[in-house]
Parts: structure tokens; sequence; C-alpha cells
């Protein structure tokens, strides 16, 4: 155990190839699907928070219900989709770094909505009633509402990349975790601890909490400056 | 201007039954009542903030309100630009601040003000707008005596200087004593009272409005 934390150590610092390609393909991946879900997420979370109308509760209940999509069954739809014999095989995405981010956007998108919707629908009511008391129109409300949202857009983001970062049932399936190609942090430690490769494994699971570490840091932040 | 007849209900629970009632410019009228009695929802459902059971106008066309709501909210930026919120000019954005006292606060984050400073804030940046109608809910419920004095002092030269009909709702009677040229009572979501303030707020008709009256003196 000692020598294989010392090894993986070696590994960080010597810049390994396959570790550093294995970092590469995970930051593409995670970095690509939060920023889709936040372009996705935050117009659809605030357009949830702030208006009422008729299926709202509806889409409400649809969203929740994504947020506990276990991976596993989105990978298995995505595969299935996307696979020689499903509907879009022409498109030859699977195994590829793209229908990872593919799969990962529908798994995190509902996050950021549920978390934007959530803090718009205490904020929009008193943020409406003073603007329109100040005779402000709709779309100037809806920008002031959105710079009340800044930090929360921020927080939204990072929960958005840690959970994507952190995945791992729906890019394994879609991904296949091919080596130089696919592989992630999180499919490669599986993979490598299979194999009885314990040092590359630590190492990435030493960077996983890591990054984990940091991110989980700078949401306390935010969430500290937003209870003012 | 007119105001028309509306009621409210929250549930099988009729919170205000508004007769309707013609409006004079240039002059105020406070608003009196116990709590519970309809005098915000009154301001809110003319505010367009609140709807009324039956949808449509309760105002003329074309009459621009403006609306102080009873929990002021501060903008997440500097005092200086919530205050330009409501309206550009910023010689006058500056007098306000002044008047108001909060002109050493111009730069400081508006969030993190306490609550008679955002009410004092809030004053101004309303007091920025022109509006044909100024609805103020208790607006210098989060301040001390000093400053109610001043945002009274802004409200009547606001509305003698834009010539607008201004309803300031508020639990003290010696408010509306020196404020308003006109008084409403309201008692059990009714208005049960209206008149020029010198009659309504001394020698009141209605048995209800007497007992307040002893009640709050």
């Amino acid at each position: 155990m000692h020598s294989a934390v010392e090894k993986a150590i070696q590994l960080i610092l010597s810049a390994d190839a396959e570790l550093c390609d294995i970092l590469s393909v995970t930051a593409r991946m995670s970095l690509a699907s939060s920023l889709i879900a936040l372009l996705i997420g935050v117009p659809l979370g605030i357009w949830l928070g702030s208006c009422r109308f008729r299926g709202r509760g509806l889409l409400l209940v649809l969203n929740r219900t994504l947020m506990g999509l276990p991976p596993v069954v989105c990978g298995l739809l995505f595969y299935m989709l996307f696979s020689g014999v499903g509907p879009f095989r022409q498109y030859k995405l699977l195994f590829t770094v793209k229908i990872m981010v593919l799969a990962q956007v529908v798994l995190i998108t509902p996050i950021v909505i549920g978390n934007m919707e959530s803090y718009v629908s205490g904020l929009a009511p008193a943020v409406r009633e003073t603007a329109k008391g100040l005779g402000l129109g709709h779309f100037r409300t809806l920008l002031l509402l959105t710079n009340e949202c800044v930090y929360q857009i921020f927080s939204a983001y990072l929960l958005a990349f840690a959970r994507s970062i952190a995945e791992v049932g729906a890019v394994s399936m879609v991904g296949g975790a091919i080596a130089w190609k696919t592989n992630v942090m999180t499919t490669a430690i599986m993979q490598y601890t299979n194999r009885g490769n314990f040092s590359l494994g630590i190492a990435l699971g030493l960077i996983l909490l890591a990054v984990s570490l940091l991110v989980n840091g700078v949401i306390s932040l935010l969430q500290r400056r937003l209870s003012r | 201007m007119k105001i028309e007849a509306f009621t409210k209900t929250y549930g099988d629970r009729r919170v205000l039954d508004f007769p309707g009632m013609e409006l004079e410019r240039g002059k105020i009228y406070g608003i009196i009542g116990a709590n519970g009695s309809g005098k915000s929802t009154f301001a809110r459902v003319l505010a367009g903030v609140l709807p009324a059971d039956r949808p449509g106008r309760k105002l003329e066309p074309g009459l621009t309100v403006g609306y102080m709501p009873q929990k002021n909210y501060a903008f997440r930026m500097r005092v200086r630009s919530n205050i330009l919120l409501g309206g550009h000019d910023t010689a006058r954005a500056e007098k306000l601040m002044e008047t108001m006292q909060i002109a050493h606060l111009a730069g400081k984050r508006a969030d993190r003000l306490s609550g008679g400073e955002t009410a004092r804030m809030a004053l101004a940046r309303l007091m920025m707008g022109r509006f044909d109608l100024v609805l103020l809910d208790e607006p210098t419920a989060a301040m001390d005596m000093e400053t109610s004095a001043l945002a009274e002092g802004l409200i009547m030269d606001y509305c003698r200087e834009t010539g607008c009909a201004l309803v300031l709702v508020t639990h003290s009677l010696q408010q509306a004593r020196r404020v308003a040229d006109e008084a409403l009572f309201f008692h059990a979501g009714l208005l049960l009272e209206q008149g020029a303030k010198e009659k309504l707020l001394y020698v009141p008709e209605r048995a209800e409005t007497r007992r307040f009256l002893e009640f709050y003196t």
C-alpha cells in the first residue's frame, strides 16, 4: 500500500504520459458537459423559478425525476440509440468523447435547473415587486434577477462540474474506457484496479479528491457570500 | 383619477372589498387600520403585484404607478446604482441621497445596509421616478424618528412638486395626521370611512374608527 502511494506520487510528479492523457480527456469531457448544462440549465431554471404557469408543477416533477436518473440507465439509453442497431447509428458517436459529453449533459442539466429554480423561486417575488414598483419593464426585471443570481450560477456550474468529473456509470457504457481515447479518471481507476495496477489508480484517486476538495471549497466560499 | 371597485379573496376568506373612489392629484391619502384590515392588499392590487379576484383594469389606462413595498429589496449592487434604477438623473440621485442622509453610503454594497438604511435608499430610489400615482406601504416602519421626519418631508415635497396622487399606508396615526390631506380607514377588509383628515383623524363618524383612534392615541 505504502509503495503504491509512493509510486502514485511519482507518477503525478513525473507527469506520466498516460496519466496526462486521462486527465486531458477528463477535463475536456467535464468542462464541455458542465458548460453546455449551464447554458441550457440556467435560463430554464430562472424561467421555472420566476414564472407561474399551467404545467409548471409537472415540469418540476419531471426535472426532479431526471435529477435522480441512474447514470447506468442514461448510459444504456445512449448506447441503444447510437449503437449499430440504434436510430442514430449513422452519427458514429459511440465510444467517442462527444457521446460521453452528451450523456453527461443529460445527467447534470437537471441538477443545474433544480439548483437555479429553487434559488430563483425564493428571490423572484421580491425582485419582481420592487422592479414593478419602480416601473421597470419585463426585460430589465429579468436582467436584474439574473444579476442577483451571479454567485448561484457559479455555484451551480461547480456542482455540475463536480458531478461530471466524478461520474462513472454512463461514461464507461458509452465511452468504453478506451485507453488514449475515452478513458477518464473514474473509468481508469476501475480499470487499473481490476488489473492490479494500484499506483495509477491511487494517483488518479488523489487528483480526483484534490479537484473535489477545490470545487467544494469554492462552493462553500460562494455560499458564504450568498448568505450575506 | 378613478379607482374601480374590486375584491380580493384568499381561499374562501375575503380580505378586501373595495368600493372604488376618486383620487385627486397633488393630494396625499393616508390609509390607516389595524393589522389584516386590507391596507397592504389595497396597495398591492393597485400596484399590479397582486391580482384582484376579477382581472381587469383598476385604474385609468396610461397612468403610471410607483410603489414601495413593505419589505424593501436592495439589489446586489452599490447604493448609487440602486437609486439610479429609479431614474437616470444623477444630480437628482445625489440630492435625494443627501436628503435621506445616505450620501456617505453611495459607494457601499446596498445588500449590506441595515434595515433603516435600506428603507431610506428604497424611498430615494422610488422618488427618482415620476408617476401619476404613488403607493407607499409603511415606508418609515424601519426608520428612526429623525429619518422618519426626513422621509415625511421628502414625501410631501415629492407630491407637491410632481403633482401625483400619493397613497400612504401607515400604522402611525401621528404620521397620517402630519402628512395626509385625506384619510381612509380600513376595517376587516372594508373601506369603512373616508374624508378630510381634520374630520376622520379627530372626530370620525363611525364607532369602529373612534375605537381605533382611542387605542392608537
